[in-house]
């Protein structure tokens, strides 16, 4: 039979590991509830936004017509990419990660830090609502929240929404379009691959005015973890040769004279220079 | 009583096993969340925005008096912005639009809208090394600090080197030189008495300079509870065109212009069609 002060201590003992418990709970949970998402993450496929030729996508038949009309490189390219000229690709396009993506986990944001153009963007998970005025944006708005979809007391799942859009914006570089009213909604479930914890998994549906239907690809993204001493600045304008004047795309070539991108090319118009 | 005591120690020794795990890297560094705004005008030297007193050597003294008469005809001089190239370090530090400053244990993000002026300050302990591709933002490495001995950090002490250019301090053109040995050291801390105030101590060390030159920038917080981020992408709506050495215009109705008086237009040597 214990004792009422064996009892008493035992109890005090107790609360005390308790408290300690929730303190250690407090501290180590932020860190411990969400997925490793350290390293650099590189996309898998190519740069085509089914991952294959897009032959399936489902745009209306006004959006088709525009889309095979694009003008195009040989490989399919559009000529006239708007990220030629250091346009941002905008969302959903910026999950194509044209350069190698960084994942800051906090608890009021997710960050997606990628060098390419200005395609980093934030997903507030800070609890906000939907605010009635947003400046629309190529990246867009998101808000988001993490989820723990297994049970197993930690979060694994990044399910989030964008909205509020300005354009032009393509899904990728064969200039598949986006709808000009720019009433995109972009759905994001990102979750690393139960199975391979360096496959990160971003399922991502657009709802826009150009598609018949809400249109949902999976894209992956492989895990570098090898320390990256230098993350290797990208600054468009200074890598790009392409401008545009008006509604026409020229190279500016190694001698510094402006070029043609394509055969026939009419030159700008030198109205406003002295003759 | 010796059991009390016995389980009080278990106690005590449970308690400080704990906090030492778990005191962990939040409670350790500065409250830094928030939106930072800068505090004066984008000039390198708030006191003196002529720079008569900048130490510059006397021939990049010569290369800022040119670069001014070239602005005031229209020309950009030696602010190379215009066409959304980066400011670079330390012109960064200019902040042109809200700052946000994200701390981990390894890196300290400071995430700017303006053109590509988002960098990162290596705290993972890494050494110096000789192979680095020089960028306009340099490479920074640096460490936190516990300068008044609290148990907590209050100065990020950083320093960049492998800087590429063209980089000027600010839109007057003040330059930098062009061998681009720029030396950046900054002391990053909150104002002691104003936690809302933070303080960049910048000390660039440059060969267009007669000697080190220390400038104090000044941010003010914005304790915003949902902040926005507002997107800003030079390129949008930038009308300026570069054509070699030469700086046109795009007029609104969507055609070249020049950015001065009696400006040559462009060589069309390539295109067949006779000028409009």
């Amino acid at each position: 039979m214990v004792s009422r002060r064996t009892a008493a201590l035992i109890a005090l003992a107790a609360t005390l590991c308790m408290m300690l418990g929730l303190a250690s709970a407090a501290h180590a949970f932020d860190e411990a509830k969400y997925p490793d998402l350290s390293g650099q993450w590189r996309r898998i496929g190519p740069d085509r936004w089914d991952g294959a030729s897009n032959r399936d996508a489902p745009l209306t038949p006004e959006y088709r017509a525009i889309y095979e009309k694009t003008r195009k490189t040989e490989a399919g390219n559009m000529i006239a990419d708007p990220m030629l000229t250091c346009q941002s690709p905008g969302m959903p396009r910026i999950m194509q990660a044209y350069q190698p993506m960084e994942i800051i986990v906090t608890p009021d944001t997710t960050h997606i830090l990628i060098e390419h153009i200005h395609d980093s963007r934030r997903i507030h998970t800070d609890g906000r609502p939907w605010p009635g005025e947003v400046d629309p944006s190529f990246r867009g708005l998101s808000i988001g929240q993490w989820q723990d979809t297994d049970g197993d007391g930690r979060f694994d799942t990044l399910v989030a929404e964008t909205r509020h859009f300005q354009g032009p914006r393509y899904f990728d570089g064969s200039g598949l379009p986006l709808h000009e009213d720019n009433k995109t909604v972009v759905r994001e479930r990102i979750s690393l691959d139960k199975s391979n914890p360096d496959i990160l998994i971003d399922e991502i549906t657009v709802t826009d005015s150009a598609l018949t239907r809400p249109w949902t690809v999976t894209k992956s993204y492989r895990r570098d973890r090898t320390p990256v001493l230098v993350h290797r600045e990208s600054v468009c304008a200074d890598n790009t040769a392409h401008v545009a004047i008006g509604d026409e795309m020229y190279v500016v070539g190694p001698d510094g004279n402006l070029t043609p991108t394509r055969p026939g090319q009419p030159p700008p118009d030198l109205r406003y220079f002295p003759r | 009583m010796r059991g009390l005591l016995g389980l009080a120690a278990v106690a005590a020794m449970l308690a400080m096993a704990t906090v030492d795990a778990n005191a962990d890297d939040a409670s350790k560094y500065p409250d830094l969340k928030g939106v930072w705004n800068r505090v004066g005008a984008p000039r390198w030297d708030q006191q003196d925005r002529t720079y008569k007193n900048a130490p510059l050597t006397p021939e990049y003294r010569a290369i800022y008096e040119a670069n001014v008469k070239d602005q005031e005809a229209g020309g950009q001089g030696t602010d190379p912005t215009y066409t959304c190239l980066s400011p670079g370090m330390p012109r960064i530090m200019n902040v042109y639009e809200p700052m946000e400053i994200v701390v981990t244990p390894d890196t300290t993000h400071i995430l700017i809208e303006h053109i590509h002026d988002s960098r990162r300050i290596h705290t993972d302990g890494r050494p110096w090394t000789d192979n680095v591709e020089p960028s306009f933002r340099g490479y920074t490495i640096g460490q936190w600090e516990d300068t008044d001995g609290d148990g907590r950090y209050d100065t990020l002490i950083a320093e960049t080197r492998f800087l590429k250019g063209p980089r000027s301090y600010d839109s007057t053109g003040l330059p930098f030189h062009v061998d681009n040995k720029t030396v950046i050291r900054e002391k990053i801390y909150l104002d002691k008495s104003n936690p809302d105030l933070l303080y960049d101590e910048i000390t660039v060390i440059d060969n267009a300079l007669t000697r080190p030159w220390t400038v104090t920038r000044k941010y003010q917080r914005e304790r915003t509870r949902f902040p926005i981020w507002r997107e800003s992408l030079c390129a949008e709506n930038n009308t300026h065109v570069a054509i070699g050495k030469d700086d046109y215009m795009v007029s609104a109705d969507g055609l070249l212009m020049p950015t001065r008086k009696d400006q040559q237009p462009p060589d069309l040597r390539y295109f067949n069609q006779a000028r409009k």
